[in-house]
């Protein structure tokens, strides 16, 4: 009995063979897989452990010149600030625009994990010619999600431009943004708002590479008054 | 101290020292050390191969214990391989570690014995070592195992003891040959033990076996009992127990040094490695630090607003165990030539790591066992000078703080932050922000039509590639280039994993057909991660963000 089950077995086998090999494309018929030998992961010691900031290294060639209109002036220099987490885990939220650039620990507030915003209000409309923000540069770092909006409404409901946007996977959900992610340095990142006016600036941050908290150790916003 | 209240004791902080080390253990991303070592495990698990390496990656036991604890768990392959597997191997040596402790009764006394194990179990940097898969908690248990051996050898000469003893001088070996270090600093402190011996010392050495057994514990009286009932004259060290010693130590190492006889060349090439490590030792690289940096590691450590770290309170009981050692009022005459031995191998052993410019924090383990042996016998002095009831209970207030605040630290070290920067013991440690970057590279596996066969092209410097390689082990098709030149254009890779010297380079040869994303490697390493444009619009349409 189980010699005619294995007979079966086996005609049926060889049976579908000629239908299986119909199914695969006449061109791969006589192919096989090319099987590629990659190369292996090379075998090291354990890495430097780094500890000191070595942002020459990383950043490479300093920004260059940013030109601006003649007239262009500081205007956030210790002017209000609000944020999203209105109790910082350290520092104050005045520290935005205390006019401190320092990347020593001091100098920087810290707020939650997650996605966080901090709003300057100028107190008046202005054309805004440029916008530097410093995170956090004592360390290397990439801040997720960096979202600089310009508007004069203070809910930021209407009127509302967006200057930088590198959320490219839209996790903090104010639209997919196309901009590339940076890396902080002592020099802070520039954005250009290209004259737009507006009142009031926000920045969004969602977390770093280091840890999920958000830092700012100063925004300063660059205008000449409205014309 | 009673017998019973001992053995509860003694059991609950082998307990608490246990939770602290067995307590998530995949908590902290797997470090550049550990998934070399993983790695090499996997090649002996999948393929039976080891071959000892004497340029890195020291002795072979910790790959063929592994072994044993992989089996046991039913993990056959590198991809069935988790991190709480690996780090099970040094988590239960270092409980183990406490265990043999035990060891040490007969020379120290029970209440030493007692307070060195609650060291050992909260000890923030012995904590986070057992819980790291590299060699060091390995190392200190057959350390604290061939010194224990010894020593309970030459209070009673026996086979057993002299064959334990070359046993774990022979497993020290074969798990770092810079255990050298640890042999030198013992016979250096046995010698000036030795020699620093007054007459009054030798005598009793003599005639201990006479002593009153009603001056020492329970524990002691039995085995005074047990001496007595050999009564055998001291004779020291046998020629049969020295060459049974040596012979095991030899074998031992032998058969793991040439992989059971497979690669004989091995035990030669374990000792062609000390050039290699005498030129590293002395050469430093990366891990050159000043003499004073693991004293001041233990000793204080800060890092800008972060937490105080300090094992101060360990150092401190040390320096009384180590007055101690030399005041004969405070222990009975057996143990006086112990202690001056941890004494002067401690010392000898801090001098030795600290003068070495090569430095690394596991290596603190070695040396600062004699701390924590020379701290118990601190605290039980202390206690024993400690005549008046109110004495001695503001001793033990001091003594339960102390020992709570180096738990404290022990928790937030290895449980709350072991990938923190801040925490002394983190040495070029894999940030937490690396594992977003293998998630997300699982989640583009996920969509690709190849899955987990998809093609992933890593290039990075042998420094940044690492532990990629453990965390892409479940993938079948990585290549590792260290230079994009030779890892050549995209190709069908959807996938592309680089260092940020060869993203600018690789950048030329995408065409701008890529997105890229940074993550945190180490502080200020980065990894780019380099995803096709295809891919990437198929992620974004499965996991279309908040809005």
């Amino acid at each position: 009995m189980n010699k005619i089950i294995s007979l079966a077995v086996a005609m049926g086998f060889m049976a579908g063979m000629p239908a299986f090999a119909a199914a695969v494309p006449p061109q791969e018929q006589d192919k096989e897989e090319l099987k590629l030998q990659l190369p292996k992961p090379m075998f090291i010691g354990t890495p430097r452990n780094i500890t000191s900031p070595n942002l020459e290294r990383i950043t490479g060639k300093p920004r260059g010149a940013f030109f601006v209109p003649a007239g262009t002036k500081l205007v956030s220099l210790n002017k209000p600030v609000t944020a999203s987490d209105m109790q910082p885990v350290i520092g104050e939220v005045g520290y935005v625009t205390d006019g401190e650039k320092a990347g020593e620990d001091g100098y920087f507030v810290e707020f939650g994990p997650g996605k966080q915003s901090v709003q300057v209000d100028l107190k008046a409309p202005y054309e805004l010619q440029a916008i530097v923000v410093w995170h956090y540069h004592s360390q290397a770092r990439v801040y997720r999600d960096v979202i600089v909006q310009v508007s004069d409404d203070e809910d930021f409901i209407t009127g509302v431009t967006t200057i930088f946007n590198n959320d490219h996977d839209n996790s903090s959900g104010l639209g997919i943004g196309k901009d590339k992610e940076y890396i902080e340095t002592y020099e802070g990142k520039l954005f250009d708002p290209r004259g737009v006016k507006a009142r009031y600036v926000r920045l969004w941050s969602n977390g770093n590479t280091s840890n999920d908290m958000n830092h700012y150790v100063e925004v300063e916003v660059y205008a000449t008054p409205t014309q | 101290m009673n017998k019973k209240a001992f053995a509860g004791l003694f059991l609950l902080t082998a307990l608490g020292a246990a939770g602290f080390r067995l307590a998530d253990l995949d908590l902290r991303p797997v470090h550049h050390d550990e998934a070399n070592q993983a790695l090499k495990f996997g090649a002996l698990l999948e393929k039976g191969e080891y071959r000892y390496d004497k340029t890195d990656h020291h002795g072979p036991s910790l790959y063929y214990l592994t072994l044993m604890f992989a089996r046991a768990l039913g993990r056959n392959t590198l991809a069935e391989l988790d991190e709480t597997t690996l780090r099970l191997v040094p988590a239960c040596f270092g409980i183990g570690t406490i265990l043999l402790l035990l060891l040490f009764i007969p020379m120290i006394g029970k209440k030493a014995v007692l307070w060195s194990a609650l060291g050992l179990a909260v000890s923030p940097v012995m904590v986070y070592f057992s819980r790291f898969y590299i060699q060091e908690a390995l190392l200190l248990f057959f350390l604290v195992a061939a010194v224990a051996a010894l020593w309970r050898y030459l209070l009673k000469p026996s086979w057993g003891w002299a064959m334990a003893t070359g046993l774990f001088c022979g497993m020290m070996y074969a798990t770092k040959e810079t255990s050298v270090i640890a042999f030198g600093s013992i016979a250096a402190a046995f010698l000036l033990a030795h020699l620093t011996m007054g007459t009054r010392e030798k005598e009793s050495a003599q005639t201990r076996n006479t002593a009153d057994p009603q001056k020492q514990d329970p524990g002691e009286r039995q085995t005074e009992r047990s001496d007595r009932r050999s009564r055998k004259p001291r004779s020291g060290i046998r020629w049969a127990h020295l060459i049974l010693g040596l012979g095991s130590a030899l074998l031992v190492s032998l058969l793991l040094f040439t992989s059971f006889f497979e690669n004989p060349k091995g035990w030669l090439d374990s000792l062609l490695s000390f050039k290699v490590y005498f030129v590293r030792a002395g050469e430093g690289g990366f891990h050159v630090h000043p003499w004073s940096y693991y004293l001041r590691t233990l000793a204080f450590s800060k890092t800008g607003s972060g937490p105080l770290w300090s094992e101060a309170f360990i150092l401190l009981l040390a320096c009384v165990g180590g007055v101690a050692a030399f005041h004969r009022r405070h222990h009975d005459n057996r143990n006086f030539p112990f202690r001056k031995f941890i004494l002067f191998y401690t010392l000898f052993s801090t001098a030795a790591y600290s003068l070495v410019p090569y430095k690394t924090p596991w290596n603190i383990l070695p040396f600062y066992i004699g701390f924590i042996l020379l701290a118990g016998c601190g605290a039980a002095s202390l206690l024993d000078i400690c005549r008046k009831s109110l004495c001695r209970a503001l001793v033990i207030v001091l003594l339960a703080a102390g020992f709570f605040h180096l738990g404290v630290q022990a928790y937030r070290g290895s449980l709350d932050e072991p990938a923190n920067p801040r925490n002394p013991y983190v040495y070029a440690q894999t940030s937490p922000d690396f594992l977003k970057l293998i998630h997300r590279v699982e989640d583009l596996a996920a969509l690709h039509p190849d899955g987990d066969r998809m093609l992933i092209k890593v290039v990075a410097g042998p420094y940044e590639t690492w532990p990629l390689p453990w965390y892409l082990r479940r993938f079948s098709r990585v290549g590792y280039w260290t230079d994009a030149g030779e890892a050549g254009g995209p190709g069908e890779a959807a996938v592309i994993i680089s260092d940020t010297e060869q993203a600018d380079r690789l950048e030329s040869l995408f065409n701008k057909s890529f997105l890229s994303e940074y993550y945190g490697l180490r502080p200020n390493v980065f990894l780019v991660l380099h995803i096709r444009s295809d891919l990437w619009e198929k992620f974004l349409k499965s996991s279309p963000g908040k809005t």
